[in-house]
């Protein structure tokens, strides 16, 4: 490490516009020499003001250093730069979690992992801030008597808050919800790879000349799952057991997405 | 191609409808062995459809119903259909939107058998 | 900053289309002799100029192996790693030989990379304006040329 350090920053002195100050900053960064981590990073940022990389490292820096407002000022700054940029919402997802912010965490970590579908570090940590976000049963009851909690998207639809979803084109859950054989809420996650999934189901009609794609029904070994495309870019998942015929799942999803179409369009009235 | 994997891919693409079958390798997505009529791209296909199939197994998979054991993606003008094959591969069909699907996926499963 | 970038203007729309579709996370377009004509998500230019330098070595290492077997040449390369892939493969065009180099993720595959690059193939060939008038090559151009190069893909 300290050898690649030296040859880093004989580079750096070599050819001062050299980007090799991303993985400096890094490797100062992790060893701890935060002094010369934000030097460096700094530097950097002037030299490479529209770079989002060199606003992430920055950031990173001020975290470990503890200053977290000048680093949520430079991954805000990264966003600008590269709106899809996964270091700047896993960081942004951190910070958020930290003011105890959960659902604008979520928003980030969820554009994250529809982002990079394969980072794991973006999945571990939606799961950590969605448990996180999970009001207590309490909490609900609560929320329901003073009527805080909207009528939600799929109200009196039979398994609406655990097996019917309704996705944003980025991964974001917009309404329903999902649980997982051992009644974990795994919303987030299934609705971030299911963005991902219906992109390339849209790609892959397109490109067979298929026309345009309408539905996707999976069968595994303990359910079925169901998606379609209520609006252009919306996307809709239902869950059902094995024991549910598929046809049913079908008829059941055009019902759950006349309700979501209706449900959208209030909302955006 | 093995004879009896050909064998297997004609015996499915005698549904009707069915433009074609084709062994898809998962990672990959590239073409292990076809039985296609003219015109279907192929490569078009097996890239695709393995693409397709590996993100809907995340999310079938992280849903809590473990991996798919039959895809259907139903378009304006036809069917992309498949089902896991032998060792990491996928057996892929593409139809027309007037494909009987039952059948078509009970060959298909049928083929997989045969090909061991 | 848009992290694809070309010193010739043409390739850059192709390229970062195919940079999309292919799901690539590195991509070269170079000469045979390993000059660089766009490139995708390096950092660093040293980065470039081994990668370029080697990408040329390895396809004129294969191409002529072909030969000595009286093959012709090999149309592309494909290695797998644990996780990611490099593709390598070079085209004609109007402006000679092309090569591209691609490093991909496991989000992508071998499959959806070869496809996409077939459409970037036909792409750059109907984009490709003509080569400009030979002139004779001093070493003080190349030197200067190969600065210019850099400076534009690391603006």
């Amino acid at each position: 490490m300290v050898a690649d350090i030296k040859a880093m920053t004989a580079e750096m002195a070599r050819d001062p516009d050299s980007l090799v100050f991303l993985q400096l900053g890094e490797a100062l960064r992790v060893l701890g020499n935060l002094d010369a981590a934000v030097k460096v990073a700094m530097a950097g940022c002037e030299r490479h003001s529209d770079h989002a990389d060199a606003h992430d490292l920055l950031a990173r820096v001020f975290v470990d250093a503890g200053n977290f407002d000048a680093a949520h000022e430079e991954w805000e700054r990264a966003l600008q730069l590269e709106e899809r940029h996964v270091g700047a919402h896993k960081g942004m997802g951190f910070l958020l979690y930290r003011l105890d912010e959960l659902d604008s965490a979520l928003d980030h970590l969820e554009t994250a992992l529809a982002t990079d579908p394969t980072d794991e570090s973006v999945v571990q940590a939606l799961r950590t801030v969605r448990a996180a976000a999970e009001p207590s049963e309490a909490d609900i009851t609560a929320a329901r008597a003073s009527g805080e909690i909207r009528a939600d998207v799929f109200a009196g639809f039979d398994g609406a808050e655990e097996g019917i979803l309704l996705v944003d084109g980025q991964g974001r859950v917009l309404g329903g919800g999902v649980r997982n054989a051992s009644g974990e809420d795994v919303a987030a996650e299934v609705a971030a790879y299911l963005a991902g999934a219906a992109q390339e189901a849209e790609r892959a009609a397109r490109l067979l000349e298929l026309g345009v794609w309408r539905a996707i029904a999976v069968e595994a070994p303990d359910g079925h799952l169901h998606v379609s495309q209520p609006r252009q870019g919306t996307f809709l998942l239902i869950k059902r057991d094995r024991a549910v015929p598929p046809g049913r799942v079908a008829l059941l999803a055009q019902r759950a997405a006349a309700a979501a179409r209706t449900w959208l369009q209030a909302e955006e009235r | 191609m093995t004879s009896r994997i050909g064998r297997a891919l004609d015996g499915v693409t005698r549904v009707r409808g069915l433009q074609g079958a084709m062994l898809v390798s998962l990672d990959d997505g590239l073409v292990v062995a076809d039985a296609l009529m003219e015109g279907v791209r192929g490569n078009a296909m097996a890239a695709l459809a393995a693409s397709l199939a590996n993100r809907l197994s995340l999310a079938s998979a992280s849903s809590g119903i473990g991996a798919p054991q039959f895809l259907h993606l139903q378009a304006d003008h036809g069917v992309l259909l498949a089902v896991p094959g032998p060792e990491v591969t996928l057996l892929v069909c593409v139809g027309g939107a007037d494909v009987n699907v039952g059948l078509a996926r009970l060959e298909m499963l049928r083929a997989v058998e045969k090909m061991g | 900053m848009k992290s694809t970038r070309a010193i010739e203007p043409w390739v850059l729309e192709p390229l970062e289309r195919f940079v999309v579709e292919a799901g690539a996370r590195l991509t070269l377009v170079m000469t045979p002799s390993g000059q660089v004509i766009a490139q995708h998500g390096f950092a660093r230019a040293v980065d470039v100029m081994a990668a370029a330098a080697l990408g040329a070595g390895i396809i004129a290492s294969t191409s002529e192996l072909a030969r000595m077997l009286e093959q012709a040449p090999f149309s592309a390369l494909n290695q797998k790693g644990e996780s990611h892939g490099i593709f390598l493969s070079g085209f004609d065009s109007v402006r000679g030989q092309m090569l591209v180099l691609v490093v991909y993720g496991a989000e992508s595959s071998v499959g959806l990379v070869q496809l996409f690059f077939e459409e970037l193939v036909e792409e750059l060939r109907a984009a490709a304006p003509p080569p400009p008038e030979h002139r004779a090559v001093l070493a003080a151009d190349f030197e200067r040329d190969l600065n210019e190069s850099l400076a534009t893909l690391f603006r």
